[in-house]
Order: C-alpha cells, then sequence, then structure tokens
C-alpha cells in the first residue's frame, strides 16, 4: 500500500477536527517522594537498599547475593564476570546470577526506573537471574509527567522503565515472579 | 430469541465451578484497578485526557502517521505499510525470508491474532513462538485468546500441567503449581530466545515527535524476544500513533492500572533505532481503521488502547467468557469492533450486555463501548440482523399501548392468561418462557383497584363532610 493513498483516506474521512488539551495534567506530588519511591518499589516485587554516597557499592551487592556467582555489569567501578561491552555475542550473558545497571530516573508513583541502553548488550537487562538497578537519591521524581520530561535516549536509541521483577499471573492468576526476565530486583539508592 | 453468543454463553454456564473462577478472577481485576483509581486525585482529569488526545490524533492522523514514519527512517528504521491483512502477512514473511530466518521469537500482538498471521508463517516454514506465557501455553494447546491481556485465564492450572507433561517441557508428573510450571516455560523458552533469528513485538504506543515504538509487557518476553536475535520487526495499527512523549505519560499511567491494576508494567520498553549491528522493521496495517475513523457514528472506537478494563467489569463477559463471542476480541470494545469488521457475521454479540454502561464508567480514554453497543441496536435493521420476533413483539406493543381502548380491552382480559396451563406455555413458540416462570395476573388491573379506591375515599369524605 502506498502510504498516500492511506494519508488521502484518513484526510478525506474526518468531518470535524479535535484540539489537543490545552491544561497538562496535574500529577500527584507526594511529601516524601523517596519514602513513596521506596514503598511503590516493594510492592512492585523489589528490594531496597540505601546506600550513602561514601559507601562501597561492590560490598552492599556482594553482601545482598552472598550466593551468587556469576556477576554481570558495565557500571563503571562495578566490580563484575561479564561485560556486557565486551561479550561477543548476548548468549554469553546467559547464565548470569546478578547484573548491574545504572538506573537514571526513580518515579515515585509507580516504581519505574528510567535505565538507558548505554552498555553494548542489553540483554544483560533481561537474562540475569537478579538485577541490581543503581539510581541517585535527587533523581526520584514524582510522576511519569515528570519523569517522560526529562527522559534522555541515548545513542543506542534504547532505554526501558523497570518496574519490579518478571512478573506473570497467567496460570489461575497465581502472581509467579520470573516469568522470562529477571527473578528479583535491589533497587540501590545512593545519596 | 436466541443468539449466537446466548447460545455458545449457555455451553460455558453449563459447568457453574468453571463460570464461579471465570467471574472472581475478572472482577478482582476489576477490584484491583480501583484501588489504583482512588490513590490518584487526577485520575478523572487523566481520563480526560487520554480521551482528547486520542480524538485529537484521530483526527489528524495523517499528519501524525507522516511524523512517525519520517522520525523512524531517520532513525534507520525501515517502515512498510500493510494495506490488509494478506499484505501484513506478505510483508513479514518478506523480511523473515530475506534474512534466511527459520525461527521467530514473538511477544503478544493481539494485530496479527487478527491476521492470523502465525498460521501464514508456519504455513511458509517458519518456526513461530509465542513468549507471552499466557500466549504459549494457547499455541500448545491450540487455542485461541479468550481475552486481549490475560489471554489463558480460562485454561486451568491442571490442563496447563497436562499438555507440559505431554510434551516434555515439564518433568516431574502431577506437579501443577503454577511457580513451578512458570519455571518449565522459563528453560524452555529461554533456549528459543537464544536460538531465534527474529523477534517480532507488538507496540502498545507509536511517539510521532521521536519515533519510539512503545512495548509495556510484565513478564520482559519483548525484551528478550528483542535483545538477543539481531533482527526486530515491530507490527502495529496505524491507530497506535500519539503525537509525544508528554502525551505518552497519560497513557502509560492509565493502560496497565485500568488493565491488571498494577501501577504499572513491569518493561515499558522504547525501541527507537535498531541495535548497532541489527535491523529493525516497522510495519503500519491499515486493515480496516481507516473506515473505523471515516464511520461517523463509531469513530470513537478507535481510540482504544486495548487496556481490558471493559472485558474485566463487564457482568456478560465475566459469565460468559471469550468464546462467547464470535469476534476474537471479545466483551463491549470486542462487540464494537467486530461489528465494523463486518456486521452480518458478527450482529449475534450485540445482544451481550445488559446497558449496565460498567465499561463506559472504567473506559480510561472514554470510548463508551456500552453506550455504543446501545447504537449498534438500533442499526441492525440496517444489515437485516435484526431479531424478526422482537420487531413484530414492538409493533403489537406500539399498536397496544397507543391506544387506550385496546389497551384497556387488553388489561381487563388480561388474568384469563392464568387459566392457560403452564406446559401450554412453556413452548419454543414463547421464547419469553426460557427461565422465566409465568407471572400471576391479577384479576383487578391496578387501575380498576386505583379508581374504585379514589371513589371510596370521595365517599368517606362526603359522609364525614
Amino acid at each position: 500500500m502506498k502510504k498516500e493513498q492511506l494519508f488521502d483516506k484518513l484526510r478525506q474521512g474526518v468531518t470535524r477536527q479535535f484540539d489537543m488539551p490545552t491544561q497538562p495534567v496535574d500529577g500527584i506530588v507526594y511529601p516524601d517522594v523517596v519514602q513513596q519511591f521506596i514503598e511503590m518499589s516493594k510492592t512492585v516485587g523489589s528490594k531496597v537498599i540505601e546506600a550513602k554516597t561514601t559507601d562501597d557499592l561492590n560490598h552492599i551487592i556482594r553482601n545482598a547475593y552472598p550466593e551468587a556467582k556469576v556477576f554481570a555489569s558495565s557500571v563503571k567501578g562495578i566490580k563484575a564476570d561479564l561485560n556486557p561491552d565486551t561479550v561477543s555475542t548476548p548468549a554469553e550473558l546467559n547464565g548470569t546470577d546478578v547484573g548491574i545497571v545504572q538506573g537514571e530516573i526513580g518515579v515515585a508513583e509507580n516504581g519505574c526506573i528510567w535505565v538507558p541502553q548505554t552498555m553494548k548488550e542489553r540483554v544483560v537487562c533481561f537474562i540475569s537471574e537478579e538485577l541490581v538497578i543503581l539510581i541517585q537519591r535527587q533523581h526520584i521524581v514524582n510522576n511519569m509527567h515528570e519523569a517522560y520530561k526529562r527522559i534522555e535516549m541515548p545513542e543506542k536509541g534504547y532505554g526501558v522503565f523497570i518496574s519490579g521483577p518478571s512478573k506473570t499471573a497467567d496460570i489461575e492468576q497465581a502472581l509467579v515472579m520470573g516469568a522470562q526476565a529477571a527473578r528479583g530486583v535491589t533497587v540501590v539508592i545512593v545519596g | 430469541m436466541s443468539t449466537s453468543h446466548s447460545k455458545k454463553a449457555a455451553q460455558f454456564l453449563s459447568n457453574p465451578e468453571n463460570v464461579t473462577r471465570h467471574d472472581k478472577t475478572f472482577w478482582g481485576l476489576r477490584q484491583k484497578r480501583d484501588i489504583q483509581a482512588h490513590q490518584l486525585p487526577e485520575w478523572e482529569s487523566l481520563r480526560e485526557h487520554a480521551s482528547q488526545i486520542k480524538e485529537h490524533t484521530l483526527t489528524h492522523l495523517a499528519d501524525y502517521l507522516e511524523q512517525f514514519s519520517d522520525n523512524l527512517e531517520r532513525n534507520g528504521v525501515v517502515v512498510h505499510w500493510a494495506k490488509d491483512a494478506q499484505e501484513f502477512n506478505e510483508i513479514a514473511y518478506g523480511i523473515l525470508e530475506t534474512h534466511k530466518v527459520r525461527k521467530l521469537v514473538k511477544s503478544k500482538s493481539m494485530l496479527t491474532e487478527e491476521c492470523e498471521m502465525n498460521d501464514y508463517l508456519i504455513k511458509h516454514g517458519i518456526d513461530v513462538v509465542e513468549t507471552d506465557l499466557g500466549e504459549r501455553i494457547l499455541q500448545l494447546m491450540n487455542l485461541k485468546p479468550s481475552h486481549i491481556v490475560v489471554p489463558a485465564a480460562h485454561i486451568s492450572r491442571h490442563d496447563v500441567g497436562k499438555i507440559f507433561e505431554d510434551l516434555g517441557i515439564s518433568k516431574e508428573i502431577g506437579n501443577h503449581d503454577p511457580t513451578y510450571l512458570t519455571q518449565c516455560a522459563r528453560y524452555s523458552l529461554r533456549q528459543a530466545f537464544l536460538e531465534a533469528e527474529a523477534g517480532m513485538t507488538g507496540c502498545n504506543f507509536g511517539v510521532a515527535s521521536t519515533g519510539d515504538c512503545v512495548v509495556c509487557t510484565n513478564e520482559g518476553n519483548a525484551d528478550m524476544s528483542t535483545s538477543c536475535p539481531k533482527l526486530h520487526i515491530v507490527s502495529m495499527g496505524i491507530d497506535k500513533v500519539i503525537p509525544d512523549l508528554d502525551s505518552l505519560a497519560v497513557f502509560q499511567r492509565l493502560l496497565c492500572r485500568c488493565g491488571t491494576g498494577q501501577p504499572s508494567t513491569s518493561y515499558t520498553s522504547h525501541y527507537r533505532k535498531p541495535r548497532p549491528d541489527g535491523k529493525m522493521h516497522v510495519i503500519l496495517v491499515d486493515n480496516g481503521r481507516s473506515d473505523i475513523i471515516a464511520n461517523p457514528n463509531h469513530w470513537t472506537t478507535a481510540k482504544c488502547i486495548r487496556c481490558g478494563a471493559c472485558m474485566n467489569t463487564c457482568p456478560v463477559y465475566r459469565r460468559s467468557m471469550g468464546y462467547s463471542y464470535s469476534y476474537f476480541i471479545p466483551g463491549p470494545i470486542g462487540v464494537n469492533l467486530g461489528m465494523l469488521r463486518n456486521p452480518k457475521l458478527h450482529s449475534g454479540n450485540v445482544s451481550a450486555c445488559s446497558l449496565c454502561l460498567s465499561c463506559d464508567h472504567v473506559c480510561p480514554v472514554k470510548v463508551n463501548p456500552g453506550s455504543q453497543i446501545y447504537t449498534w441496536r438500533q442499526e441492525l435493521e440496517q444489515f437485516g440482523t435484526e431479531n424478526k420476533e422482537k420487531r413484530y413483539m414492538a409493533e403489537a406493543m406500539r399498536r397496544v399501548y397507543g391506544s387506550y381502548t385496546i389497551y384497556d380491552a387488553m388489561v381487563k382480559k388480561a388474568s384469563l392468561v392464568n387459566y392457560v396451563p403452564q406446559k401450554l406455555m412453556d413452548i419454543k413458540l414463547n421464547p419469553w418462557a426460557v427461565g422465566h416462570t409465568m407471572p400471576h395476573i391479577p384479576k383487578k388491573s391496578f387501575h380498576e383497584i386505583y379508581r374504585q379506591a379514589m371513589k371510596e375515599l370521595d365517599e368517606e369524605k362526603k359522609k364525614k363532610g
């Protein structure tokens, strides 16, 4: 089909045109945005750790997953066995126990964290059994309206809001964590 | 007076246990939706915004599609346009053939159901693997979705367990625990993700100003499907385009809260460019959508964002299940979309509505599917699908109620019906008798009693006076 044909048909089919709403939505604002973010992160199934800027993040992550063997990350300063920047195929990251990624914006209303693709293989966000997302305390906003005003798409042209672990309720509405992607998420709030 | 829906619903209703489970499942989702809605003081304003943004976008759709496709191309994405299901299937197969794809992993897409793409691709030798757990279960059982968001809600854990055992996906015979079965599917699908040469996703929202294709999933299967293989194909209806990221915020906040009662899906993925060493194709499909937008009475149906809230709340859907509807999308929105697709074929669904309008009240974009169904009922005569018995009855009622003489005469004689034996009333010619017991008609009508009472009251007053 030629797109011009479609455009003509669509233009002819409309008898009355409507305008965009003039006022933006007044999104919810929380008295303590970080506290709300923590509560909502737990509601969506994540664990939350609060860390100081001076804390050793490697120590915190190792402590949170004492049994884990294979760590994967390309975040500066994070020690890992696999680096999503240097693996030759996504499949090499299969078998990762804990993936660690940097989140840019946390959203208090729904626990979403914006994770832009800064690494070569973004599969690290999904293929790891457990996912750790690092987020700066001052990067937590109230709602999605604020978040979408701030997000920046990285050069690689992919980004994802992650809200808790992979989940499904497709069998008799029983909630199960770890459908296809990470079984668990730990959010580390830094600052 | 039975319609195709009511006949099929009767089969489903023959198993009360299933009906109760089905009803509770979806009422539970409706209640979770309410909890989410009540947490946001701006809820109604969000719905109004969403409705207005959709009305604006649909009435400027050519402009937004142009902007969207220009941005896609600028981002290095290949854009295709498909007039109908046939063209869509051919384009999808063409892309796969060019890249010598044997195995395709795909996330949930009602558009591919609409176009019956899986059958087409499988016939042409492609191994198509559904990766949403519900869709995968249905694919293995050779069944169709019964709901657009929770497609396998009508399947019991035992049926899932049995099919997994038969196919060797589950090893522990008799273990039908949902957690165990989900893990079995996880291991089996993990292999498929790593083997496949291409991934296909649907698209919840296409952002015109940036070219982002936004996909919302809970399982992360869309991302697994597109982070492993190098080829990504997006299949989307032209109605999925929205103006910008500010609009997206409005829809993202509503979609999941309305659909499953969660504050957000686990993943809201934005695909703007192909992977550095990969290819990304977007197929924009019309398949009747431009006709819907041009329909003066029903164009607002195209505002739908497919959240499923109208099904969850519908008392008829909850007690009749998706398979009772003749169109592949069930529930209030499905009744409307079916009528827009082929009114002669799908008029049998229009009766599946009690006009309670609960769907109108929960719809996040104010499609008002219940009110639309009411309008469709007035239009059935155009398609020759109206119920003839009801038309004769309506005509008879018009005559009786339109004339005092006939009405009074009828009322005076009505109690004679009491002398007709019940068995004679139950005959098939009297469809009203199905599921009803004939009422006992009193000898004196209300009018008579009222007149007599007034007369007596007057006489008493006179006596006193």
